[in-house]
């Protein structure tokens, strides 16, 4: 078994322009699983609160009888944080502020079933 | 449910934790197992007792870390059912404290890691000069000490 089994998926993601971050986390403990990150970035930082924010969202919606949460996107002056789960993990992205985010919706939800096929194979 | 701490520099930095990593208990000790600061116990008896076993659980598994990897290991995490554990050690220039922490699902181990590196700084920032500092805890009067901290903690001073 690969030593980095979600690389195709950070790499895709990465490739992205304006996206500086790519990380896949466990939704229940906001570690990081594995991830693609620019020097000086904090992954552990951005792992925890990113998936404690998705875990939240996700119960909001499920209490508010939305259904699953298929997208998250959060904006800030500085840039941008998209997430989306599979399963126990979360897939997160950190973009600036130009990136398009109709593009990484796309490629996030691509991802998201290659995550889950990988995610299955690693459990 | 309230925090009380035996020092008062210790309660800013704590209530920070408890509030920013969403933890339902929380205990700053000596390593010889006097408490220094708690949140969320009820009772003398439980911090007495929380105290004890974390002060030996840190022992035993710095010196399993300093037997299988040469230096001791500095954070222990169990994930129980519903509720899970953190247990680590708090450098400080007044030297090191260990800290439990208990922790639901409302939390995560990413938070609370992320948020004893604050607590960390925090009392690193907070504590008063070294020379202010008290002497230490000696072995004749480690349950005098405990008893007074206690006392303290539990409104019996």
């Amino acid at each position: 078994m690969s030593a980095r089994p979600f690389s195709s998926i950070l790499d895709a993601l990465t490739r992205q322009r304006w996206v500086t971050a790519a990380l896949v986390v466990s939704e229940r403990d906001g570690i990081v699983v594995e991830s693609n990150l620019q020097i000086g970035q904090s992954g552990d930082r951005v792992a925890a609160l990113a998936a404690s924010l998705y875990r939240k969202a996700r119960l909001s919606a499920k209490a508010a009888g939305l259904g699953a949460v298929s997208f998250m996107q959060l904006e800030a002056p500085g840039g941008r944080i998209c997430a989306v789960g599979g399963g126990d993990l979360v897939l997160v992205v950190v973009a600036e502020p130009a990136v398009n985010v109709g593009l990484v919706r796309v490629e996030l939800l691509r991802a998201v079933a290659e995550l889950l096929a990988v995610g299955g194979e690693v459990a | 449910m309230q925090m009380t701490v035996v020092e008062a520099w210790i309660e800013g930095p704590l209530k920070r934790f408890v509030v920013d990593a969403g933890a339902e208990l929380a205990l700053l000790l000596h390593p010889s197992g006097q408490v220094l600061a708690q949140h969320g116990f009820a009772r003398a008896v439980d911090v007495m007792s929380a105290c004890a076993l974390a002060a030996g659980i840190h022992a035993s598994s710095s010196e399993l870390g300093r037997q299988l990897d040469g230096r001791p290991f500095r954070g222990l995490h169990h994930a129980g059912r519903t509720r899970q554990i953190f247990l680590a050690e708090a450098q400080s220039p007044r030297g090191a404290f260990v800290f439990l922490t208990v922790f639901g699902q409302e939390s995560s181990l990413g938070l609370v890691r992320l948020y004893f590196e604050e607590l960390v700084n925090g009392l690193a920032a907070a504590a008063p000069p070294v020379e202010a500092i008290t002497g230490p805890a000696l072995a004749e009067h480690f349950e005098r000490d405990l008893n007074r901290n206690l006392a303290v903690l539990f409104g019996r001073a």
